[in-house]
């Protein structure tokens, strides 16, 4: 694997109280490129990804054991200020979610409350257009957001995190709540991202994983329900010649 | 087994029914007796007819300003006279306005006798036999207790004179002051509450009290109120500390005290209801401000606050309802039974509406009563309004999050 | 918004590489053509160490195609697309695999025969109808045009013809001779394997009216 490391998972445990989700995960994730997290049900892949931008802060009773190596030093650091480190690693969740508001004033929260002192309109047009959303909503930018279709609010959510121009982009499965042709279109969105970002995406979607992601990372849980990592490898590896029988037998559909 | 099912089906059906029947048939029974009390003919009998007073032909209604002048010289006393010309000289005033005085204060018609809306209605006969046989002097008249008149004058012994003003701007002035004792302590603890406090033992306790508080009686609210606000307070709440005391020996007993014990006594509904419509927040819209790098605070002011801020106002636009009902805590407090003049600071005397309802209805004349029934429909009329504005908010907001 | 981006690529690469390897399997046929009139022996061992060019480039293909279809999970006409692409890769490699054998009896015959011209009847006529077959049906295979394979594949009757004519000038030119029997032999094959390379563009052909219409079809 070619050594372009952003961030370093070193034996990461999470537990939630006593229960142990995640254990001992160790894996390097590639600068520009698009990771995959795949794995069935409860198996900490989505632990794992909040715990990258310590969203896990946030869910009370969560202990983080381990290190997260990013810009060359561990961010659970007690000198990490978690909120600044969330504006460098954004995310992007399963339910598109923007914000009550309209489309402009989406993309401009952020980069507002960051201390953005650009040219408002620009940055709209610009997160707008990385996202490939611009041409569909550029006549209704004062519309609220909760109109568009689905889809759109996804690329939508996409753009909002893009315009806080963070380093890093975690998704949450962010197409399961989407139909076929919108999910095609993140997807597409998010190999063009991946140009400009470096992108984790969590997914209980096998083939999208195959389609997207450079590398895959095969989770699973074991006799405790902890989470571990079983493989971890380029995509066309994994889904070619997976060298674990247990990651074999998940991506064919013989178990999970 | 189908047979029985279905039947049981329908039983119970009958009786939700039934009880939803009830129900309403009980506040059709109320509803009516407070209208049937409200309007209805009354016998108005002059102190002096006008014909003795003025017996040209033309009628006292179209006498000339200076005959009624002359009359009122003849009729009232000399200082009497003079406090007319000192509020407004009689040269000045015009011929209606002279007239007035004469009817109120030379004619002066009061009421006899009154019959509640049903009967006047039903029974227009015996209403006339009445009159004809007992009041021959008198006149019938159908009043509407509830007039603009009722509504602007100020408290009075006589019933077809007395209005309720003074209870009117008393109840509102006590619930400005509730709310903004209220409003922001209840919203700051039940976002403290939500959002900041981790689920200890000491926060768990504290909820659990806020729950019980708000089942907890009114009265004891009063006792609360007593205790704090009138005696211990007093120098503040006298408004001796600034002084700015009214010129009344309200002594603590004002409507500071009053409008902080309401406010306390809808602090933790307010509490419990702007606790739910926080943690009615999808915890997605959270999660995404904090994904953008958000303080917590950010996310509350720029998120939280306006998603749920419908749902709190509803919440406390109930409670202030509830407020504006209690009678219990105020009568301990120390609302005053009798006020004639507006409040005008709140360190008044006062009186609220729910006081003035209960006060005329003990009064012996019968004519009270549906004074009471008038200031009754003005109560309702009032919470119906704060009901439906809070309808009407929550309707708007959730289009609006709807988009 | 076009979408799929990455995928079309992926298939235009893959076009690529199947119209890389058909040029390099027509050079092979050319050279071997050239190194049979002019009995060059240096150019025919050319042609046998060139054939790994084309042996890596199916492996690539098949490899390219194996990898679109467990990442792409593609359906209908993508899948009858990378389907035919892996069809063509395995018949232009026996292609490649015919021309190296046309070197390897331009060795044969410069052995046996010394430097003495070979006549060759129709076969160079045969070679360049064949190539031109194999340039079009590329084309035709680019553009997915399911007519313009079915025309090409009536082309090969005529190779065909021209096949069965070599034969018979064959036998009738050296047969007589019991010393000209091993070049004779040697010439038949080469007809042998002119007329194979028609044979599977008629195979591509087919594979293409698949790709196109879903049908299986026999085109000669």
């Amino acid at each position: 694997m070619e050594n372009n490391n952003i961030l370093n998972l070193k034996d990461l445990n999470v537990y939630y109280g006593a229960f142990r989700a995640v254990k001992d995960i160790n894996l390097n994730i590639q600068k520009n490129k698009i990771t995959a997290f795949i794995g069935p049900s409860g198996c900490g892949k989505s632990t794992v990804l909040r715990s990258i931008n310590r969203m896990n802060d946030l869910v009370e009773g969560t202990k983080t054991v381990g290190e997260i190596i990013f810009q060359d030093r561990n961010i659970y650091n007690r000198n990490v200020d978690a909120v600044s480190l969330r504006k460098q690693i954004g995310m992007v969740f399963q339910k598109p979610n923007p914000f009550p508001k309209s489309i402009s004033d989406n993309i401009t929260w952020g980069a507002k409350i960051n201390g953005y002192k650009g040219d408002m309109g620009q940055l709209v047009e610009e997160s707008l257009k990385s996202a490939a959303l611009w041409d569909e909503v550029k006549d209704k930018l004062d519309e609220n957001a909760l109109r568009l279709s689905g889809g759109q609010q996804q690329r939508l959510c996409i753009a909002r995190t893009i315009a806080v121009k963070p380093e890093i982009i975690l998704m949450d499965e962010p197409a399961s709540a989407l139909d076929p042709i919108a999910t095609l279109k993140i997807e597409d969105l998010m190999k063009t991202l991946s140009k400009d970002f470096t992108i984790i995406i969590v997914t209980h979607n096998m083939q999208q994983a195959s389609r997207i992601s450079d590398y895959t990372a095969f989770l699973m849980t074991d006799e405790n329900r902890s989470g571990h990592l079983v493989e971890y490898n380029r995509t066309s590896k994994i889904f070619i010649n997976p060298k674990n029988k247990q990651t074999e037998d998940y991506i064919s559909g013989r178990f999970g | 087994m189908d047979i029985i099912r279905q039947r049981k089906n329908f039983i119970s059906k009958l009786v939700f029914q039934i009880a939803t029947i009830a129900g309403i048939f009980a506040l059709i029974i109320l509803l009516f007796s407070i209208f049937n009390e409200a309007f209805g003919y009354v016998i108005f009998e002059n102190e002096k007819s006008p014909a003795e007073i003025y017996d040209s032909g033309i009628g006292l209604e179209n006498a000339s300003k200076e005959d009624l002048v002359k009359i009122l010289e003849n009729n009232i006393s000399k200082g009497l006279m003079r406090r007319f010309n000192f509020d407004q000289s009689f040269e000045t005033r015009d011929r209606e306005n002279v007239l007035e005085l004469v009817i109120i204060e030379v004619v002066n018609p009061t009421i006899v006798k009154a019959w509640a809306l049903s009967t006047s209605i039903f029974q227009k006969k015996m209403i006339i036999e009445t009159l004809k046989n007992d009041y021959p002097e008198g006149n019938l008249e159908f009043r509407s207790w509830l007039s603009l008149d009722f509504l602007f004058s100020a408290q009075s012994s006589i019933p077809e004179k007395t209005g309720i003003i003074t209870a009117l701007t008393g109840s509102l002035m006590l619930l400005l002051i509730a709310i903004i004792l209220a409003f922001p302590l209840g919203v700051g603890t039940a976002l403290y509450l939500e959002e900041y406090a981790r689920p200890n033992k000491l926060n768990k306790l504290i909820q659990l009290n806020i729950y019980n508080l708000a089942g907890i009686p009114s009265i004891i609210y009063g006792m609360l109120g007593l205790a704090v606000f009138v005696r211990f307070l007093e120098p503040i709440t006298s408004g001796n500390l600034f002084n700015n005391a009214a010129n009344s020996t309200a002594n603590g007993r004002t409507i500071l005290s009053a409008g902080l014990t309401l406010g306390l006594l809808i602090l933790p509904i307010i509490i419990i209801n702007a606790q739910e419509a926080i943690r009615a927040v999808p915890k997605s819209l959270k999660f995404s401000s904090y994904g953008l790098g958000a303080t917590k605070w950010q996310t509350i002011w720029s998120h939280i606050l306006p998603y749920s801020m419908d749902r709190i106002l509803t919440g406390s636009i109930l409670a202030v309802s509830r407020a504006l009902g209690e009678t219990a805590p105020l009568i301990v407090v120390g609302a005053s039974t009798f006020v004639a003049q507006k409040p005008d600071s709140i360190f008044s005397k006062f009186t609220a509406l729910p006081i003035q309802i209960y006060q005329w209805t003990a009064r012996p004349q019968p004519e009270f009563r549906k004074v009471a029934a008038a200031a009754i429909i003005v109560l309702l009329i009032l919470l119906l309004t704060l009901n439906a504005g809070a309808v009407m908010l929550r309707n708007h907001h959730k289009n609006k999050k709807k988009g | 918004m076009e979408i799929r981006v990455n995928f079309n690529e992926k298939l235009s690469k893959l076009n690529d590489e199947i119209i890389k390897m058909g040029v390099l399997v027509e050079e092979a046929l050319d050279k071997a053509m050239d190194s049979l009139i002019n009995l060059d022996e240096d150019l025919a061992n050319q042609v046998i160490a060139e054939d790994e060019f084309v042996n890596n480039l199916e492996i690539n293909i098949e490899d390219h195609c194996i990898l679109l279809i467990a990442r792409e999970q593609p359906v209908a006409s993508d899948l009858r697309y990378l389907v035919t692409a892996l069809k063509i890769s395995t018949q232009l490699e026996r292609m490649g695999d015919h021309a190296v054998h046309i070197a390897k009896g331009t060795i044969r015959l410069k052995s046996n025969n010394g430097t003495d011209s070979i006549p060759l009847f129709g076969m160079q006529e045969m070679a360049g109808r064949v190539k031109s077959m194999l340039q079009r049906v590329l084309t035709a295979y680019v553009q997915c045009d399911a007519e313009e394979a079915k025309n090409i594949a009536l082309l090969d009757a005529e190779v065909d013809r021209i096949h069965d004519e070599v034969i018979r000038e064959v036998f009738s030119k050296f047969m007589s001779t019991s010393n000209d029997q091993q070049k004779a032999t040697t010439l038949l094959f080469i007809d042998r394997f002119l007329e194979r390379f028609g044979d599977h563009i008629t195979n591509i052909c087919e594979w293409i009216v698949y790709s196109v219409t879903g049908e299986h079809v026999e085109l000669d």
